[in-house]
Order: C-alpha cells, then sequence, then structure tokens
C-alpha cells in the first residue's frame, strides 16, 4: 500500500524480516517460556492500533480476560472484541517465539465500527485506546443484558416476567465488567471555598490518567503537578453554596481509588495558539520500572498499590499530524526493546505516550 | 471610563422592606465608637448598621448604612468616630459621615473584591486590600474633603503581593503594614515610604487575622491552618506558635499592652490566651456559627462577637489575671468548661434566604431561608406576597406548580441573604417572557400581551424625568399603566458579572443629580424600552401543522405546512387557523407565516369545530404553543401538531 510511505514506517513490516536478526541478537533461550513476541502487520497507519494492541497483549491481566472470553464464546456475531480475542488467540497459540502477525479482521471490524478510523490517515493512539476500552465495555454489558433477558425469557416466568426484568437488569448493568475490574480507578476532585472553607469534593471514574508533560521531569513530578492545587480566582470564582456567592477557592485531583493497571496519558500533543495548530511536546519524561502514586486522597481505597511497568506505546516523530508508533514490551528490570530500534529512526524524536503500568498484586 | 470598554450593563434591584432592621447575613466586622457606644457592624447583606450599646436592651438598632451592592466585608471607624471606611466585594471602599449615616465618597481603585482594611490611628491613614493583590494607603482627611467637583484622590501601592490577600494591619502610628494572603507568608511595609521590609514564613494555609503592637516590634498572626503565631518583627522570626483552636483562625484582638490574645474562628469557640506563656489559656465561650469578627467593649472587659450568623453577640472576659491562676481549669478543649455560656447583650439578627424555586409562571419565587421559614415574592412588582411559615418548601413547591411555560427573562443572586434579580440581554434576555395581560391578572381585556421584562424595567424607572419620554395627549408617560414598584426599592446597574456601576432608590431617580447619572448609566436598550416605550421583539416559534391520522382530509394534503407564530399563542387560534384557511375551503395554498388576526366573524368557537393534538394528546385551546412544545413535545426540533375535524 502505497500511502503507508507518506507517514511513518512501515516499521512493523520492515521488523519482519528482522525476525530472526532479532532473535539470534538475544538469543531465544532468554525469551520467556510460552511467551510470544509477534510484531503486527501495518495495513497503511494503522501502527495506531497495532501499537495499543500490541501494549495491551502484555496486560497480562487483560489479554487473560480477552483469551477467557474467547474460550467462553465459542461462535457469537463478530464484534471488535471477538476480533481482538481472536488475534490475541492467534498470538498466543503461534509455534514461533517470534514472527509477525496480520490483524486483518480487526482493522476491517474497526472500520466498520468507528468512521473516524475508516481511512488510512494516522490516527491518535490514545485516542484508540480510549476507543477500544469503552467500546469493549459497552459490548460486554449489551451481551450481559442479552443474556439476562434471554434467563428471564425461559418457561416458567409467567405473568411477573416483566416485575423480574426491572429487578434483574438494574443490579447487573451497575455491576462492574471486567473492563472496570482492570482499567478502572476514581479521582476526587476537592474544592476548598477561601471564605467558608467548606470542602466539597465530587468522584469521577477513569480508565486512564492523563499528565501534563515539562521540560525535564519525571512521571513522578507529572502526577504531582496532576494533583496541584489550582485557585479558582478573577473571573473564574467559585459558586459556594455555603456562601451563596462567587468566592475565591482552591481546587485539587487526587486518586482515590487506584486501578489495576494504570494507563498513564502522556498531553504530548497540545495546541498553541500562537500558531493556531497542535504541536508535539518532546521534552524528556523520566519514568520508573516501579511506581506509587503519592497523589492519593485521604480516604483512597488502596494508596499503596506498587505498580511495574509492563508496557510502553512511543511516538516517534516530531509532530501531530505525522510519525509512527511503536510499542515497548518490558521485562523484568530491563526495557527490553525486542523489536530493535532501526538507525533511520531519529532517537530524540522517540518519545513515551502512553505508559501500562500493572498493580504488582494483579501478576500473582 | 472608556465606553468602548465598557462590558454589557445589567439591571438589578433588591425585594426588600423599607427598613430592614436586622441583619439578614453574617456579620464580617465591628467598631465601636466608645464614646458615643455605638457599634457598627459590616454586614454581607450589604447594609452597615449602628447600634446603640448603652441603655436599654429592647430597642438597640440607631439606622442603616446602605449604598453597597455586595457583602462588607470590613469597617473602620476612623476621625474619633465622625467617619467610617467600608470595604466591599462589590469592588469599593466607601467613605462615610458615620453619626448621620450617608455615603460621602466612593473608591473605584480596587478591581476585585475589598477584603481587609488597616487603620493607623494617630496619622489617620487608612489602607485597603483585597483579591486583588493590591494594597492602597489613604488619608483619611483627603478622603473626607472630597466632593463632586474635587474628586481626584492620590494613593500610594504597596506592590509585592503574589496572592490574594485576605488580611491587614497597621499600628496605630503607622509605622508598620503587615499583610496576609494565600501566600502563607506575612508581607511587611513601612507604609511612610512604602518599602518592603521583609516577608515571614511559617504558615502552612492562608493568614486571615493580624494584630501589630503599637510600638510595630510584635505581630500575632491566626491562619487557616488553625495556629496563630507570634512573631517578632524586630528578629524578623516566629517566637511562638499558638495551638489553642482546632480549626481555621478568622479573628483576633489584643490586649492594649499586647499581653493577651482573644482569638476565633471555624471552630466556634472565643479563646483568650496568654502570649508569652500560651499554655495559660482559657475559652470565653462557645457560639453558634463560625466567628468573623471581635471588637472590645468600652471598658475592655467584654467583647463583642459577629458570626457567619446574623446574630451579634457580648460576651465578659475572665479576668486578666485570673488566667494564670488554679481558678479555671486550663490546658482543656473541653467546651463544657467554658467560661460563660450566657452572652452579655444578644442583638438577634434575621435570616438569609437560602433555596429559592422560580415557578413556571417565571413571576413568582418560593424562597426558604436558615430557619426554614417559607416565602413567596412576586418579582414583576418588586414586592413579598405571602409569609407562609415553617412549611415544607418542596411541597409548597409542588403545590404551586402550573402546567404553563413561560421562558426565563431574570436570574437570581442570593449572595446578600434578599433576593436580588438581575435582568440583562445575555443568555437570559430579560424581554423574552411576553404574556397575555389578563392571565397575568394585570386587566381583564382580551387578547392584550405584555412583557414582563419590559413592564418591570418602566416600573423600575418611572420617576426618572428623562427628556425623551414620549407624550401621549400632551402628558408624558410614566411607567406602565399597570402597577408601579415600591419606591424604597434599591436599584442597581453594574456590569454584567462586575463592578457596580450605580445604585439608587427606585423613588430617588426623580432627582436632578440622579437624574444625570442614570443619563450617563443606563444603557439603551433599556431606554428604549423603559423610556421610549419602544415594544421588545416577539418570540418566533415555528411548528409543522398536519391532519391527524384519524382524520379523512378532503384534500388529504401530504405536505408539511410549516408555519410560524408567536410563542404565547393559544391553541384556540391555530385552531381558528385550521378552520378559516383549510377546512374553510379558503386559500388553500396557505404556505409560510399565518397572520392570526383574531376575526370574530366566526360565530362558533373555532374549537369546537376542530381539536388540535400534540403527541396524540388533545390540547386545551387555552394552551399557548410554547407550554405545548414544553410540556407535550419536549423538544426544540420539528414542533408537529395534528387537527382533527370534530364530528357533529
Amino acid at each position: 500500500m502505497s500511502i503507508c510511505q507518506d507517514l511513518g514506517l512501515n516499521f512493523q513490516q520492515r521488523m519482519g524480516a528482522n525476525i530472526s536478526q532479532l532473535e539470534r541478537d538475544i538469543g531465544s533461550e532468554q525469551f520467556p517460556p510460552n511467551e510470544h513476541y509477534f510484531g503486527l502487520v501495518n495495513f497503511g497507519n494503522t501502527c495506531y492500533s497495532n501499537s495499543v494492541l500490541q501494549a495491551l497483549y502484555f496486560c497480562r491481566p487483560f489479554r487473560e480476560k480477552v483469551l477467557e472470553y474467547k474460550a467462553k464464546n465459542k461462535r457469537t456475531k463478530e464484534t471488535l472484541l471477538t476480533c481482538l480475542a481472536d488475534l490475541f488467540y492467534s498470538i498466543a497459540t503461534q509455534k514461533k517465539k517470534v514472527g509477525s502477525i496480520a490483524p486483518k479482521k480487526f482493522i476491517a471490524r474497526l472500520r466498520k465500527e468507528k468512521e473516524e478510523f475508516d481511512n488510512y490517515m494516522q490516527q491518535d493512539a490514545h485516542e484508540f485506546l480510549n476507543f477500544l476500552i469503552n467500546h469493549i465495555n459497552e459490548i460486554i454489558l449489551a451481551e450481559r443484558n442479552q443474556s439476562t433477558l434471554k434467563v428471564q425469557k425461559t418457561p416458567g416466568s409467567g405473568d411477573n416476567g416483566t416485575n423480574v426484568t426491572c429487578n434483574g437488569t438494574l443490579p447487573h448493568s451497575t455491576e462492574p465488567t471486567w473492563v472496570h475490574e482492570i482499567f478502572q480507578g476514581t479521582l476526587t476532585s476537592e474544592t476548598r471555598c477561601l471564605n467558608c472553607e467548606t470542602v466539597s469534593s465530587k468522584d469521577e471514574h477513569f480508565f486512564d490518567l492523563q499528565v501534563d508533560v515539562d521540560q525535564n521531569t519525571s512521571i513522578t513530578h507529572c502526577l504531582k503537578c496532576f494533583s496541584d492545587t489550582e485557585t479558582l480566582c478573577n473571573d473564574n470564582k467559585f459558586k459556594c453554596d455555603h456562601c451563596s456567592s462567587y468566592q475565591e477557592a482552591q481546587k485539587r485531583m487526587r486518586v482515590k481509588k487506584l486501578p489495576l493497571i494504570l494507563a498513564l496519558h502522556l498531553k504530548r500533543f497540545k495546541y498553541m495558539e500562537q500558531y493556531n495548530r497542535h504541536i508535539k511536546v518532546s521534552h524528556r519524561v523520566v519514568f520508573p520500572l516501579e511506581l506509587r502514586l503519592f497523589n492519593t486522597s485521604d480516604d483512597a481505597v488502596n494508596p499503596d498499590r506498587l505498580y511495574d511497568l509492563v508496557a510502553v506505546v512511543v511516538h516517534c516523530g516530531s509532530g501531530p499530524n505525522r510519525g509512527h508508533y511503536i510499542s515497548i514490551k518490558i521485562e523484568a528490570s530491563a526495557i527490553e526493546d525486542f523489536y530493535g530500534l532501526t538507525s533511520d529512526l531519529q532517537k530524540s524524536s522517540e518519545t513515551g505516550y502512553i505508559l501500562f503500568y500493572q498493580s504488582r498484586d494483579a501478576s500473582c | 471610563m472608556d465606553s468602548m470598554m465598557r462590558k454589557k450593563t445589567q439591571v438589578s434591584f433588591v425585594i426588600r422592606d423599607e427598613e430592614e432592621k436586622k441583619h439578614k447575613n453574617g456579620v464580617s466586622s465591628l467598631q465601636l465608637d466608645p464614646v458615643q457606644g455605638r457599634l457598627y457592624s459590616a454586614g454581607r447583606d450589604g447594609i452597615i448598621r449602628v447600634w446603640q450599646t448603652t441603655g436599654s436592651s429592647q430597642d438597640r438598632y440607631i439606622q442603616s448604612m446602605e449604598h453597597h451592592t455586595d457583602w462588607v466585608n470590613d469597617i473602620v471607624l476612623c476621625c474619633g468616630g465622625k467617619n467610617l471606611i467600608s470595604a466591599s466585594s462589590d469592588t469599593t471602599v466607601k467613605v462615610w459621615n458615620a453619626p448621620k449615616g450617608f455615603c460621602m465618597s466612593t473608591l473605584r481603585t480596587h478591581k476585585d473584591y475589598v477584603r481587609t482594611l488597616a487603620y493607623a490611628k494617630d496619622k489617620e491613614q487608612v489602607a485597603s486590600a483585597g483579591l486583588d493583590r493590591a494594597i492602597f494607603l489613604w488619608d483619611v482627611n483627603t478622603l473626607t474633603a472630597l466632593t463632586a467637583s474635587n474628586n481626584t484622590v492620590t494613593t500610594s501601592s504597596l506592590v509585592g503581593n503574589k496572592e490574594s490577600i485576605y488580611s491587614l494591619a497597621m499600628n496605630p502610628p503607622g509605622t508598620i503594614l503587615v499583610s496576609g494572603s494565600t501566600e502563607k507568608v506575612l508581607r511587611v511595609w513601612d507604609p511612610r515610604n512604602c518599602s518592603r521590609l521583609m516577608k515571614l514564613k511559617g504558615h502552612a494555609d492562608n493568614v486571615k487575622a493580624l494584630v501589630v503592637s503599637r510600638d510595630g516590634t510584635q505581630c500575632v498572626s491566626g491562619s487557616s491552618d488553625g495556629t496563630i503565631k507570634l512573631w517578632s518583627l524586630s528578629q524578623q522570626r516566629c517566637v511562638s506558635t499558638i495551638r489553642v483552636h482546632s480549626e481555621a483562625v478568622w479573628a483576633l484582638l489584643a490586649t492594649e499592652n499586647f499581653t493577651h490574645i482573644i482569638s476565633g474562628g471555624r471552630d466556634r469557640l472565643v479563646i483568650i490566651t496568654e502570649l508569652r506563656n500560651p499554655v495559660n489559656f482559657l475559652i470565653v465561650c462557645e457560639e453558634t456559627a463560625p466567628i468573623l469578627k471581635l471588637c472590645f467593649t468600652a471598658d475592655q472587659q467584654a467583647v463583642w462577637v459577629s458570626t457567619s450568623d446574623s446574630d451579634i453577640k457580648c460576651w465578659k472576659l475572665p479576668p486578666m489575671t485570673s488566667l494564670n491562676s488554679e481558678t479555671f481549669n486550663q490546658n482543656s478543649f473541653n467546651t463544657n468548661n467554658v467560661y460563660q455560656t450566657q452572652p452579655l447583650h444578644h442583638i438577634p439578627g434575621g435570616k438569609a434566604i437560602k433555596n429559592y424555586t422560580v415557578l413556571n409562571d417565571k413571576r413568582h419565587i418560593i424562597t426558604k431561608d436558615s430557619s426554614n421559614n417559607v416565602v413567596l415574592y412576586d418579582v414583576l412588582k418588586a414586592c413579598k406576597l405571602d409569609d407562609l411559615g415553617e412549611v415544607d418548601y418542596d411541597e409548597e413547591v409542588k403545590k404551586q406548580f402550573k402546567m404553563v411555560y413561560v421562558p426565563n427573562w431574570f436570574n437570581v443572586d442570593l449572595k446578600t441573604g434578599m433576593l436580588t434579580i438581575h435582568l440583562g440581554q445575555d443568555e437570559t434576555d430579560c424581554f423574552s417572557a411576553w404574556v397575555s395581560a389578563k392571565d397575568a391578572g394585570l386587566t381583564t381585556e382580551n387578547d392584550q400581551k405584555v412583557n414582563f421584562g419590559a413592564l418591570l424595567l418602566q416600573a423600575l424607572l418611572e420617576h426618572w424625568n428623562h427628556p425623551n419620554r414620549i407624550n401621549e395627549g400632551g402628558q408624558k408617560v410614566f411607567g406602565n399603566n399597570y402597577f408601579s414598584v415600591p419606591v424604597h426599592t434599591p436599584l442597581i446597574f453594574s456590569e454584567v458579572g462586575g463592578r457596580t456601576l450605580y445604585r439608587l432608590q427606585v423613588g430617588d431617580a426623580g432627582g436632578e443629580t440622579e437624574g444625570n447619572i442614570l443619563m450617563e448609566t443606563v444603557p439603551s436598550w433599556v431606554v428604549d424600552v423603559a423610556i421610549e416605550m419602544a415594544a421588545p421583539k416577539l418570540n418566533k416559534l415555528p411548528f409543522y401543522l398536519l391532519p391527524h391520522s384519524s382524520c379523512q382530509s378532503k384534500q388529504d394534503r401530504q405536505k408539511k405546512d410549516r408555519l410560524v407564530a408567536n410563542d404565547f399563542i393559544q391553541c384556540r387560534k391555530v385552531a381558528e387557523h385550521v378552520v378559516e384557511k383549510i377546512i374553510g375551503g379558503g386559500d388553500v395554498n396557505g404556505t409560510g407565516v399565518t397572520k392570526t388576526t383574531p376575526e370574530d366573524s366566526v360565530t362558533e368557537a373555532p374549537e369546537e369545530k376542530v381539536e388540535l393534538l400534540c403527541c396524540d394528546q388533545v390540547l386545551d385551546p387555552n394552551m399557548d404553543l410554547r407550554t405545548v412544545r414544553h410540556f407535550i413535545w419536549k423538544s426544540n426540533v420539528e414542533f408537529t401538531l395534528h387537527y382533527r375535524i370534530i364530528k357533529q
């Protein structure tokens, strides 16, 4: 496909040719048993999706749930989830340890599901991740509702069937899905009126945390900034219910429930008013292999969770509209950059974009 | 002021009694005139009240000082009780004649809420500061000499504050000025040459209260971090940290010789502490709300205490010497162990309105105050209608529900604890509500439509002798022919969401000075309607009219008829249109706009020939189109009505 030449590199395809080289370099005996390292073939700027899928494959709790779904749902209607399950299954059941695979069915389905992805243009990997997680969640919820309906339709429910439906479906739809259990955390935003000093707080769920990036900082610093106190003042005062008036207030966001897998999105594409467009913020951000959150609220459920970095989606390139995504899988304590880095990629332009941290209590 | 730069102007008014003898909201500040025995209290209802502290406790109220349009945050009494300076969230500082209670001048130098004042008695100098981070120094004698023609004043400013200022203090000779802010540091200046002296770090939160010793060598600060700190300004360090309060400290008062500090704050306790030996402290009293201000009585044997409630109480202080004795159980946070349980004096306050609901007719408001008293107001006539007492608020709101839809035409504000109504031309256009004059109970005539916003503006400016007032039979037209609003109603012109331009009472608009200021202030959209009696624009509502599926129309019209009508017309008019234009066999190709001119030629009421339906629901002929759209169609797009011929 010629279009893919314009933007980025057909990285995975090239890598396919180098697999044996890679295997030789690392030494296949060093690969953990039962693990497969497979590249995904680029179908013209689909690296945004490939890189995220790769990263998700190495988020073990997620992979296991997807494979479990595959095992349970033998042949249902094709959805993005069944495509993903098939893809994961085919990687997991490969005889070879390394190689490449063409996620043809998944990409075809994706293009059907969402108009924005139905083209050969480069997309934002974070937007894709966000779409995928939400979409899978919706599929699970829809299937759950359907199955409860089926159960109620079984003979014997009789006239009080409608009654049962009401009682039956409601708690099910609010019950968390396995997507919630893996990715969902809770943020609490606390606002303190500077006049009466009453604190009001509001909780919201998240699937990933989006942090701003600064020059020469670390993830820990980004997370600290994320929870920095913001003063609502001047024309942006806070309407205090207690004071019945607009007053200055201090607001901060803190994590109340830490997710099993913490997806950190580094906001590298900033809209610059002076240029009237988005530009890429390429600042170096140091990310640790082990992470503990310090911006937790006082009433946090599990503030001491220790996270290990499991995968990184890297954006290569200088701008938001061009470039390439690759995925790095982190093994043990060394960054095992198993896809290798081709020499024609400028090192400085490779920047961590989405980091996947897995809670240590999840892996055991 | 550059008129090009001016923000949009809004018109506001307050619905209240002519004389509001009680504070309707928290009391931010207190000042005592020991000679006259008068207590001045600064209210968050925007009113400064004056009380007689000596003599009978029956009627202490002397007068109200009204000119601010938002919370009065601080006051200082100066010139031996002749003048009062006030600071307000309306961003102004005002100079008052204290005995007579009138406002002499208004200083508009601050750009945000003015939170705090400081007074150097020996020099008659006042400093003001607030959320705009600026500190201005004022010479009181210059301020009181200001007149309408000589109205410029020079001020020196102390710059360097990086965040909002919540507290200020000066010593009486005016050699030291200290400011406290959300920056958590104390900044110290020499006001004589406006030079920065030092910055004192130590507090972990906002600094909300400050006092400086007479000689300017010591300072005490109270912070939202819950501590009180004693600072040596000569040594530039914190001498001691006093932890007697369990929550933020908002008010401080030092004894004359700087030996003891009396403090109050969010934990509602008034505590007296020996500064040099903070283990000696005593809870003077427990108030019912967070404490905002403390002020000595003339003999310094008691303190006046104001809180975020509207009551003002006077509490007896223990003899200072007793603090070190074993008389009282010291070092105890046990609030059962307070020195006084009954105040010496109590000036009861009124109740602030805490909740409101605008009823569906968009004319009446039900409110609930802090003691759950429920009141019904009429916004159109700017008056209270009914005091319903302590009834169930939500029940009452439900009870008053009417199935009628009128567009929003005003905004409500409860910041002062009283009802403030804002009329503007932004998201809520004050001319959006056209109603039937008959339904509004203004006339018995049919088919007369009135605009709520226009009527109200005409009434609010009824007394303004504007040269452009139209003539009718050689007589200038004043007001709106239907009703007037109370003449005591405060009328306020301000920038939308911003600063007050002018405040006056409705009845005073007839004065020459007031008239001249109004000429400069009142925006043209108000003059057009209130003075030149221009009719506001009508709101058009597009809709589709189709035969009902059950109706076998002769013409069997397939085409959707798109019609446009005034949003307040009743279904009867639409039925009339159907009778005349569609089944009457008249102009069949009646496309586009219908002129809903009532023709009395139709002897039979149109609703007896044709009924209208929306979403298969038969419509009451008296219901207007916007109500049908709001309650039955429930959408703003493709509003569709059906008609059905009634078989006779």
